[in-house]
């Protein structure tokens, strides 16, 4: 687990630590059980919606990815900090056994409201160096003091 | 040449139609299947004791878990798990295609095993581009037990094909 | 059906057989409910890879299937007690497996009534898959 992050501590700028997953059929299939979400589309080469969609392989779950993003904002904000607010489109579709990479950084800090808010931009990026999941998100971090 | 689906007043008015409230039980079980789905192998969605050590009423939710479907075959698609919920919009699209638009969701607490959830949705937005529809649905969801609202989530599916 | 009874049941007979069919789906949904993602159940290449032909159905969903033929037929008053098989033959998905019972023993004891039961899941062309037993209660009429 990392280490806590502080509000005195971040920078904007910032880049959060990275997070690659290459999904196979197994953990989408784990996703498709944790997830209650059981569409054919993420683990069935042979179902015909596939066809019927243009799709060419198994595709992974919007969700999976909006899960992969969650894991590096939960990161960031620590068992101290809290998340607020956290938000993804799916604007390309990841295909099961390619890399999904996912990146963040800091756009803002302020404090407002008695809290410490830092806002970051936080994204999937294909092997191609496509983003197929832009986001936002704030977060709400602890004091040193 | 004619839209592929037409917002018409019927359709506005059914925006904000609350539907009737849906609950979720948040549990050990459905919490460590839901990490392990993700690949997540942090402690804190896992193990009780050390979540409790960490100041927690129990192992946390991740963050995407917020939405799983309680499931029962009589009210549940049997696909995609989501609840038919008596209520809300019925806007009868004639797509057969359906891809996941986008997750917005805002958190006002944790979510810990054992709390129990209480969810109610309405049509939020409908936009057409091209051949494509999208819909977003807004939900609440509260704490049974304290009546705190503990997220709202925002859903965007797209409809097409 | 309505509850069966010690009394209306012989040595020999055999209870009404339960139909299952797999889909992929299905195996998914099993390995969600278990805990269980072997992928020899869903994943193909993975399946080939292990020297299998294609996909095969857990033997533990076939040991549920027959467990659930067991529980309709006990009905609410009767109950299962102990109850195994052995997964000799594979079954495939999209392909109808066939759940099978007969009576081969019925004694009251102990102030209870015990059926002896063999069981076994079949494939269409009878080929008995996963053979096993069955100790079941029923309730009496008196």
């Amino acid at each position: 687990m990392a280490e806590q992050t502080y509000y005195e501590d971040v920078k904007e700028g910032q880049e959060l630590p990275e997070i690659k997953i290459a999904p196979d059929k197994q953990q989408l299939v784990k996703f498709a059980a944790g997830s209650g979400d059981f569409n054919p589309l993420h683990f069935d080469e042979k179902f015909p919606m596939l066809k019927a969609m243009g799709i060419p392989d198994n595709i992974t779950h919007g969700r999976f990815k909006y899960a992969q993003v969650g894991r590096a904002v939960f990161a960031f904000a620590g068992y101290k900090g809290r998340v607020k607010r956290f938000g993804v489109s799916y604007r390309g579709m990841d295909f099961i056994n390619q890399t999904i990479t996912v990146k963040g950084v800091v756009t803002a800090k302020r404090q407002e409201g008695g809290e410490n808010i830092v806002e970051l931009d936080v994204w999937t990026e294909n092997d191609e160096g496509k983003k197929t999941t832009p986001g936002t998100a704030v977060v709400a971090l602890p004091s040193r003091g | 040449m004619a839209e592929v689906f037409e917002i018409t007043d019927e359709v506005k008015a059914q925006f904000g139609v609350e539907t009737a409230p849906w609950v979720y039980e948040v549990t050990t079980t459905s919490v460590r299947m839901y990490a392990r789905g993700i690949g997540s192998t942090d402690p804190i969605h896992y193990d009780v004791d050390f979540a409790k050590s960490q100041g927690f009423r129990s192992i946390v939710a991740p963050l995407g878990y917020v939405g799983t479907p309680a499931f029962s075959p009589e009210t549940n698609d049997a696909t995609f798990g989501f609840p038919r919920r008596q209520g809300g919009a019925r806007l009868n699209l004639p797509m057969k295609g359906l891809l996941d638009g986008g997750t917005e969701t805002e958190y006002f607490d944790y979510i810990c095993a054992g709390d129990t959830l209480v969810e109610t949705s309405h049509l939020a937005d409908v936009k057409v581009k091209g051949n494509m529809v999208f819909v977003t649905n807004e939900s609440v969801f509260k704490n049974q037990a304290t009546g705190q609202v503990v997220a709202k989530q925002r859903l965007t599916s797209i409809h097409l094909g | 059906m309505g509850q069966v009874y010690f009394e209306d049941v012989n040595t020999g007979d055999e209870i009404p057989q339960l139909r299952k069919n797999c889909s992929t789906q299905q195996l998914v949904l099993w390995a969600a409910g278990s805990g269980d993602f072997y992928q020899i159940h869903y994943d193909k290449d993975f399946a080939q890879s292990t020297g299998l032909k294609g996909l095969i159905v857990h033997g533990a969903l076939k040991n549920a299937f027959l467990g659930q033929l067991l529980h309709d037929w006990a009905g609410e008053a009767g109950s299962l007690r102990k109850f195994g098989c052995a997964y000799r033959g594979m079954d495939e998905p999209d392909q109808d497996i066939i759940c099978r019972g007969v009576i081969t023993k019925k004694y009251s004891e102990g102030g209870e009534h015990f059926i002896e039961l063999d069981v076994w899941t079949e494939k269409p062309d009878g080929t008995k898959t996963s053979p096993g037993t069955a100790l079941v209660t029923l309730p009496g009429r008196g």
